[in-house]
This record gives C-alpha cells, structure tokens and sequence, in this order.
C-alpha cells in the first residue's frame, strides 16, 4: 500500500514538474497571463505585471489611466503626463532604450513602442528574463487595442476596457462638418507638413477642420512653400508649448502664405496634442474650440 | 555656335523654373501672382546663382588640387555647415538667418581648418595634404555633429539633417541680394587666376617658370573657392554632383583654357541647378524631392552622353 | 666686343631643408647672350638645383644669382618668364591640347591680367614654331606626338617666351640618336641666329663637347670643372668625376669620350 502511494506521489510530482515546464506553450493556466503584441509575439506573464518600465509617453498616460500608474518603476524622460509621471525614475530617452538603465529597475513587464528599432532591444530585454510587450500606437485605432492589451497584463481589465471604448468611440465618430482648413508644418526647411496617415490629420477631421495636405497618405512629406500658399490654409497649426510665432514667420518668402502673414497660428501643446493618448477626446474638443475661437 | 546655345538654354531654364511649379498659376496670372514674384522667381534666380557659384569652384578646385575628380565638398566644408546648423539648433540660436548664418561660419571655420592642415609641410599649400586634411576635418565634423544629434532633442536635428541635404526652399529675395553682393568678390579672384591655372596644370615648377606665382595662386584659389562653396551651402544646404560634373562637362565641349571654363561653367553649374530645382518641385508635386538627388540624376546621363561623342570623334 | 651677361652665378652653396649635405657647394657660372653652356654630371650631382638657384625657384645660402645685373630674389616671376625660358625635366599633362595651345602658354607672360590675345602674341607663337621645325604639327594633340616631336614643341614654347636665355634640363633622356641630334643643332642654331643664351642639362657627354661653347662639369655639388670643352673633358677629370675608365679621342676638334671595359681593354 505505502509503496504505490509513493509512487502515486512521484508520479504526481513528476506530472506537476513536466507541466511547470511545458507552461510556455500551454495557453494562459489559472493565474497565469497571455495577450499578443504587434510584433505577433505571444507574451506571457505568470501573474500581473507588478513593476512596468514604460517606453513611450503615451503608454505611460495609458497605465495612469487605467489604474496601474503605481506600478510603473521606470519611464522615458519625456514622460511627463499625469504629473505623477515625473515621480517615477527616468531611464533615458528611450530612443534606443538603454537596456542597463531599465534592466536596474528590476522590472516584470517593459511596454515598448513597436518600431524597427525596438524590436532588436526587445529581445535583448527577453534575454535578460524581462518580458516586453511592443505596441503600435501610430493612429487613433490604435489607442483602443493597446488599452485592452495593458489591462489585461496589469489584472485591470474593466478599467481598461471601458477607456478603450471611450477612445474606440472617439475613433468611430464620423467626421465633423469640416469649417476651417488648416496646416501642419512641423519644419520650415525644407517645409515638412503632416499627411492624412497621421493622428494629427485624425484630430483635426474630428475637430471639424480639413487638413489642406489630407491628399498626401503619408504621415509627413516635404513641401515647397508655394505649394502651402496655393492651398491657403486659414490656420497653420504648430506643435509648440510657447505661443510666440515660430521662427520662420518673420522670413519674406513665407509672407506668401497668408496665414503666415497674418499671423493665424494654432499653436497646439505637445502634451496634449503631439501624441496619441487617452484624453484624445479632450484634445478634439480643445481644438474644436481653438478654431471656433481663434479670430 | 555654342555659346550662344549655352545662353539661350540659361534663358529657357530660368523661364521654365518660373513658369512650372506645384501650385499652378493661370499663364494670365503670372505678371500678378505673389507665388511668381515672392516665390519661385528669386528661387530660380538662387537655384541659377549657387549652380554657377558651385561649377565655378568646382572647376577651381580641380585645377588646384590637379585631380579631375575633385569636388568643392571634398574639403571638409559640407561637415563644417553641417555640424554650425546642428549646433544653432541646438542651442536654440535666434532669428530667421541663425541656420545659414551658422553653417555659413562652420564651413568657413572647416576651411581654415583645413587650410592651417594644409601649410603643414612648409610655408607653401600642399594639395595633396589639402585633400587628406579636407577629408579628415569632414569625418571629424561629421562625428561631433552626430554626437550632438544624439545627445539632444532628437526631432528637430534630425529635421536639420533634411535642410543638409539640399534644398531652396529658403530662397527669398534677401537670400539672392545677399549672394549678389558677396558672390562677385571670389568669382572676380578665380576670373584672374584663370591663365595661371592653366600652367598650374603643367605642375608647380613649370608654371613657376612661366611667370606664375604659385604660391599666391593656390592660397587665393582655394580661399575664392571654398568662400563660394560657404555661401552655397548656407543658403541651399550640400548638393554635391554639381561641382564634381560641370567642370568636366565644359571641359569636353569647351576644352581645358580656364578663360573660357569659368564662365561656361558658370552658366552649365546654374542651368543644371535650375533645372534640377523645377524637376524637385513637379515631379513629385505636391511633395518635393531633395535637389541633391536630382542632380545626381539628371547629371549622370548627360555626362555619360557627352563623353561618349567625345571619345568617339 | 663684350656680349651681354645674362646669368652670373658667384660662389653659391645649396642644401635643401632636413638635407645632411650641401646639394651644390661653392659653384659659380657665367652665360653671356650667344653663348651655349652645357652642365654634366653624375645623377645627384645638383644639376637641377643649379638651374632652381639660378633662377631664385631655390634661396642659396651662401653666395649670389644674378640675372641682367638684377639678383634672382629680386625679379617678378612674370617679368623672369620673359627673359628666362625653361624646359624643366619633369611637366604634367593632365587634360589634353593641341600643339598651338600649348607653345600660346609661352605668351601668358606677356599677356596681361584680362586682356586677351593680340595678333602679335599669335605671331610670336608661329615664329617659335617655324624656328623650332614644328610648324607642321601645330594642329596636332599633344599626345599624339612622338619624343623628339614633344621636345621641340616644349622648346617653341620656351621661345615663344621670347627670352634671352633658354634653359634645358636634361631633354634628351629616352629620346634616339636622331632626335638627340636635331634637338642640339636646334639649340645651337637659336644660340646662332638669336643670339640666345643657352643652359643645357644633359647626360650626353659627347655631344655637349660637340656642340656646347663651354661645359661645366659637376660631381657631388662642386664645380670639377668647367671652361671650353677640350679643356674640361680630359681624361683625368672625367674619369675621378664618373668613376670609371675612358679613352678620350678627337673628333670635328672636339673632346670625345669613349668608356672603356674594365677587363679586356688597355689604356
């Protein structure tokens, strides 16, 4: 009797140890955390993630957002919305990520930006032991998803899910009754201005403006002035923190383009505007009421 | 006779950069639009000035360093602007004319760089140490101008590197008075080193025995045609096909007499340009092309077509 | 009657700078118009740096160049360019051109800074070319042109300079017997005719004592020996000079030098 209960006993041991090790392949077991990120990688975690290292600003307002900001011990040093972003350690600029700076803190979970240049420091993060998760987070639509994917890797999914329906909705509305027409110019020489396949171009539908270079699919393209003046727009709008008029107002060629000459910027803080994120909603209507009021 | 084809080709070119643009302005409208006065014609009028100014300095520089492939950004003076503009950008120096002004004085500053580099070996310009010391003074602006972009505010450096490589966007009349009146000091220096040059190709002693100051000659040369290289890349960033080409172009429909090369070269180098300029801004319109690639590929072509009739005959 | 001293080279000792030795010690040399010098010498003896001297390319640091009365620091290099022609040994070619071309660089000195070419400028080019037997090829690309044909092209240039003293530097090297023939009747009948000044480099001994007036022998920087051919090239001079044996024979009244084999032959 005592003998097949020994053996019982090993077996079931040995069973316990062949399943502890076959986990990595076995869908989410009981405690046990699995989403897919957008590099089409399967990440697992055992439990939720309980000290996130945050590479991108907008992540970083994600996590605040749905609950899980006091688990951050590491995020970008242009990480700085809510304001209690800034208490948490900076580890660099995140463009590359240094592995060191965020391997110290000792994280469970690195949120990253999915670029081509993350991906290689992804798997050296891996290779540390460090999950990593990498995200798109280019265009409104993608703000939903990644909101979805970071709640149920910090075990907060009815937070996350009911921002994410919040930004889906947003994402969703039909485009308002376009009244004003602007540009984005986010460099003067050569002239670079944002294309309709950017989150900016998205804003200002919803906003109820025509981005004048909707035409262009690209997120950004080079452009001569005279082509701006042409399109006339009536607002130039400028991802700037300061309101004094940028560099290139007082130049004689752009005097061309009459919004420039008559002064009619939009200056749109970075904060708030220069990167998906979920007060989307709230930047819509800042803008809205911007164009609504500017003169 | 081919000069003349030379002028009216000038002529043609400078129509066509004013009468074609991305923005389309009605023919009838053309003596009113602001686009055509404010716009696209001190553009052409820029574009014709730097691709004269960079085949004059090309043709120069080749004689001065007796090597045919030689082009004015071999000497460091690309690298210099590069790494003034990055450094305006980066301390946030104010004003519309910081940019051009900055690389302005980083190429200059490269150009005494390499100068200083190249009185190495005795009193006397070596241009063969000239062409090392050029090269050498461009890797190692290169290298702190990258430590710059990657120590600070990434976006707006990395925007910088688009103005680097070429473009007239910034063309405005100030722009083209400012070129007028700087541009004819140099051009008149290289004008009257034309004959002298043409001994210099003997080599140094025989031109010296044929009444050329050599030593004055290669100071004053390289000093004409590295301040009008300066001025071409603070108001139009790098484009750097023009004068490595041009120079050879005229030589194989114009012969070697510098007399006769600087101006022809100065009239090819701004068609060239010009050209390059108005295909930058249709081709693609709305967007815009980098004219330094439409250089390469407009440039490359004719070359290949003239050197093949002048072999054969 | 007195000719006119061109060149008057007194006492002047060479050594080019991070040298261990002088390259020339203590050598002078005097050209009157109508006169032909050849220079001899082994190869290193300071030939070239005599000419560069001479000519101020080279500052001496002992003793004095003259030229027209006037020491070589002195003169402009475009005001010497028009009294002095010079075939250096070693010239470029880097972009092809024509003969004419080519003997029309010999005017730049008399050319002004813009000015262009005048009708007399064009003269002078032909009239080089005619004295030079080179008339035929002014149409011709330089290279094209054989050795000797090259040469005398060179030389219509230096002429064409419309100098008092032509300077040769060892022209004839990799050139056959006949064109080292017609280059020395050549210099000896501008030197005739012209009344030029002549300095020639060269390693041919024998005819430098056919047809030079006086020969100045050079060995390791000092002047062995110079003055009328038969006085300088005898056979205890030019054997210590060029470290081997030779017969010296006469021939047309000039010295003639003939190298003997060291083992067979008995002087």
């Amino acid at each position: 009797m005592r003998r097949w209960a020994h053996r019982t006993h090993l077996v079931g041991l040995l069973t316990l140890a062949v399943a502890a090790c076959a986990e990595k392949e076995r869908p989410a077991s009981k405690g046990g955390i699995a989403v897919t990120d957008d590099a089409g990688r399967r990440v697992t975690l055992a439990a939720p993630a309980q000290r996130i290292v945050s590479l991108l600003p907008s992540f970083t307002e994600l996590l605040f957002a749905i609950g899980a900001g006091d688990r951050l011990v590491g995020r970008t040093a242009w990480c700085d919305y809510p304001p209690e972003a800034l208490a948490v350690p900076s580890v660099g600029d995140g463009m590359p990520p240094n592995v060191e700076a965020v391997a110290a803190r000792r994280p469970d979970l690195v949120v990253l930006y999915h670029s081509g240049q993350n991906v290689p420091a992804a798997e050296q993060f891996e290779r540390l032991g460090i999950r990593t998760v990498l995200l798109d987070l280019n265009l409104l639509e993608d703000l939903g998803p990644a909101a979805r994917r970071l709640g149920v890797l910090t075990a907060r999914r009815p937070a996350a899910d009911s921002l994410a329906r919040v930004m889906d909705s947003v994402a969703s509305q039909p485009p308002a009754p376009s009244t004003r027409s602007l540009a984005f110019i986010v460099w003067d020489n050569p002239p670079i201005v944002i294309g309709a396949g950017s989150y900016l171009d998205r804003l200002a539908t919803l906003a109820g403006a025509r981005n004048v270079f909707h035409d262009i699919s690209s997120p950004s393209a080079q452009v001569a002035i005279e082509t701006i003046a042409a399109r006339d727009p009536e607002f130039v709008a400028v991802l700037s923190d300061s309101t004094g008029a940028p560099r290139y107002a007082a130049r004689p060629e752009w005097q061309v383009v009459r919004a420039v000459q008559r002064r009619r910027f939009l200056f749109l803080p970075g904060q708030l505007f220069g990167r998906p994120g979920p007060r989307v909603a709230e930047a819509v209507r800042e803008l809205r009421r911007r164009l609504g009021t500017a003169p | 006779m081919k000069y003349v084809l030379l002028a009216v080709t000038a002529l043609v070119t400078l129509a066509a950069a004013v009468l074609l643009g991305p923005a389309d302005v009605p023919l009838g409208d053309i003596v009113a639009s602001p686009i055509v006065w404010q716009l696209r014609l001190p553009r052409a009028v820029l574009a014709f000035l730097v691709g004269g100014a960079l085949g004059v300095s090309g043709v120069g520089l080749q004689a001065l360093v007796r090597n045919p492939l030689a082009d004015p950004f071999l000497l460091g003076l690309s690298g210099g602007a590069g790494l003034g503009a990055v450094a305006a950008i980066a301390l946030n120096l104010p004003g519309p004319w910081a940019l051009p002004l900055a690389a302005f004085v980083g190429a200059v500053g490269a150009m005494a760089l390499v100068y200083r580099l190249g009185l190495i070996g005795g009193a006397e310009l070596d241009p063969r140490v000239l062409l090392l010391a050029g090269v050498a003074v461009g890797a190692f602006a290169a290298a702190v101008t990258t430590a710059l972009v990657s120590l600070a505010e990434a976006t707006e450096l990395r925007n910088a590197f688009l103005w680097l490589w070429g473009g007239f966007s910034g063309a405005s009349w100030t722009t083209v008075l400012v070129f007028v009146v700087y541009a004819p000091l140099p051009l008149v220096v290289l004008a009257a080193a034309a004959r002298p040059l043409d001994l210099l190709a003997l080599g140094e002693e025989p031109a010296r025995y044929l009444g050329a100051d050599v030593r004055t000659l290669k100071r004053l040369v390289y000093l004409a045609a590295s301040l009008l290289t300066a001025a071409a890349v603070a108001v139009a960033g790098v484009i750097g096909f023009v004068g490595l080409i041009v120079p050879h172009l005229c030589r194989l429909v114009w012969g070697r007499l510098h007399r006769t090369l600087f101006p022809t070269a100065f009239l090819a180098g701004g068609i060239l340009l010009a050209a390059a300029d108005t295909l930058a801004r249709t081709v693609v319109a709305p967007r815009e092309l980098p004219v330094g690639i439409v250089t390469a590929l407009l440039g490359v072509p004719v070359f290949a077509f003239l050197l093949r009739r002048w072999t054969v005959s | 009657m007195d000719r006119e001293l061109i060149l008057a080279v007194s006492g002047i000792t060479c050594r080019y700078p991070g040298a261990r030795r002088d390259i020339l010690l203590d050598v002078s040399l005097e050209v009157r118009a109508g006169e032909f010098h050849a220079v001899l010498g082994p190869n290193g003896s300071g030939k070239t740096t005599l000419v560069r001297a001479a000519l101020g390319l080279v500052q001496p640091i002992k003793g004095q160049a003259n030229i027209l009365g006037r020491p070589a620091s002195a003169w402009g290099r475009r005001d010497l360019a028009r009294v002095v022609g010079v075939l250096p040994q070693r010239e470029d070619n880097l972009f092809p051109q024509r003969v004419r071309e080519t003997v029309l660089l010999g005017r730049y000195p008399h050319l002004s800074l813009f000015g262009g070419v005048r009708v007399a400028d064009r003269a002078a080019v032909e009239r080089a070319l005619v004295a030079c037997d080179a008339a035929d090829l002014a149409d011709r690309w330089l290279w094209t042109l054989s050795g000797g044909e090259y040469q005398r092209v060179r030389l219509a240039r230096a002429l064409a300079q419309e100098p008092k003293l032509l300077v040769l530097d060892e022209p004839t090297t990799s050139l056959d017997l006949r064109h080292d023939m017609e280059l020395f009747e050549l210099v000896r009948g501008l030197v005739d005719a012209h009344g030029l000044g002549a300095i020639l480099i060269t390693h041919h001994v024998n005819l430098a004592a056919r047809f030079a007036d006086r020969v100045l022998l050079l060995a390791g920087g000092r002047a062995a020996a110079g003055g009328a051919p038969a006085q300088v090239l005898t056979r205890e001079v030019v054997e210590r000079v060029f470290a081997w044996p030779v017969a010296i024979t006469r021939f047309d009244g000039r010295p003639q030098m003939t190298p003997l084999r060291k083992k067979e032959d008995h002087p």
